[in-house]
């Protein structure tokens, strides 16, 4: 399980930082307005990685403790800590030379939530969901 | 022959007397620095304009009238940029600069001060600013360093004690005109 929460962290960050990435460039061909001095290709790929691999890390450690209700859990916790998280940007002072600040949230925020867009995204592709028995059809 | 002779004397002496009472005009170049920072907030003012007489050899017709556009204002957080210009900090529907124009410049020590009325958010206050002056050929920089309290001028919530002291810097590079 381990091992599968990891990969699922790792790959759900790197096409959350992708994303991310797709973004920024739209971002800045819509408003033409530069955060690249913030925000610069590197630092997306390495929050949004390091995102992912704190996912699998708590996935795994919810799932060990709490057993059946450690994925009910672990989800509320992503959910939560990615609609916290999104005060960073909401309370960051760019570098005074940066035009336009207050378009800054408007790039950052949705940003916040691609990783836990991501990790929901691919999870059915590494960890299979326990069927319930009265989830089954009938008859099986 | 003898009023030619006058009128023209009369003139050489105006243009003399009127060549010596003018200071050096200085135009503000673009790279110029206005930064404020208090416990509140810190930041910049990205407008600043004005007319800048200055002469060391003749502070009595040195003058300084400066305008700072209040819409201007660059905290580095866009929330905070607009709720500084609003009505409860500087108002700027309503006080769209702020203003100091001179009326006195005197030598002090190594530098300079000068005394004028500074206006924000619609009053007007007697202030004293050191600065000092380095001219190196046709350019020069006036800095300086100074504090004003916000509550004086009805800016933002009342702050007790130094809370509402806001450390102002000033770098104004010039050319002679």
């Amino acid at each position: 399980m381990f091992k599968r929460a990891l990969l699922l962290g790792i790959v759900s960050g790197i096409l959350a930082g992708v994303a991310a990435l797709i973004y920024d460039k739209v971002y800045f061909s819509t408003t033409r307005v530069d955060f690249s001095k913030v925000t610069s290709t590197v630092s997306i790929l390495a929050a949004t990685l390091i995102g992912g691999l704190l996912a699998g890390i708590g996935y795994w450690l919810l799932y060990k403790i709490m057993k059946g209700k450690g994925e009910v859990i672990f989800n509320f916790v992503f959910v939560i800590l990615s609609f916290a998280s999104i005060l960073t940007p909401l309370a960051a002072k760019l570098p005074l030379d940066i035009e336009f600040p207050e378009l800054f949230p408007g790039l950052a925020v949705p940003m916040h939530f691609f990783p836990a867009l991501a990790w929901f995204t691919l999870k059915p592709l590494f960890i299979q969901q326990t069927v319930k028995d009265y989830d089954k059809p009938a008859g099986v | 022959m003898k009023k030619i002779v006058l009128s023209f004397a009369t003139l050489l002496a105006l243009t003399a007397v009127f060549a010596f009472s003018i200071a050096s005009s200085w135009n503000i170049k673009s790279d110029y620095s206005i930064k404020f920072s208090g416990e509140d907030a810190s930041g910049i003012f990205k407008t600043f304009t004005g007319t800048i007489n200055f002469d060391e050899k003749n502070l009595a017709a040195s003058n300084f009238a400066v305008t700072i556009d209040v819409k201007s204002i660059n905290t580095g957080n866009g929330m905070q940029n607009k709720h500084a210009i609003g009505a409860e900090w500087f108002d700027a529907a309503k006080y769209p600069s702020i203003v100091f124009n001179s009326s006195k410049i005197a030598k002090a020590g190594t530098g300079w001060q000068v005394t004028g009325t500074l206006e924000m958010r619609g009053v007007k206050k007697e202030i004293t600013i050191p600065f000092a002056f380095v001219p190196k050929g046709n350019e020069a920089v006036f800095s300086g360093t100074f504090n004003v309290n916000r509550n004086d001028f009805g800016i933002g919530k009342p702050a007790s004690g130094t809370a509402g002291v806001i450390k102002i810097e000033v770098y104004v590079p010039v050319t002679k005109k």
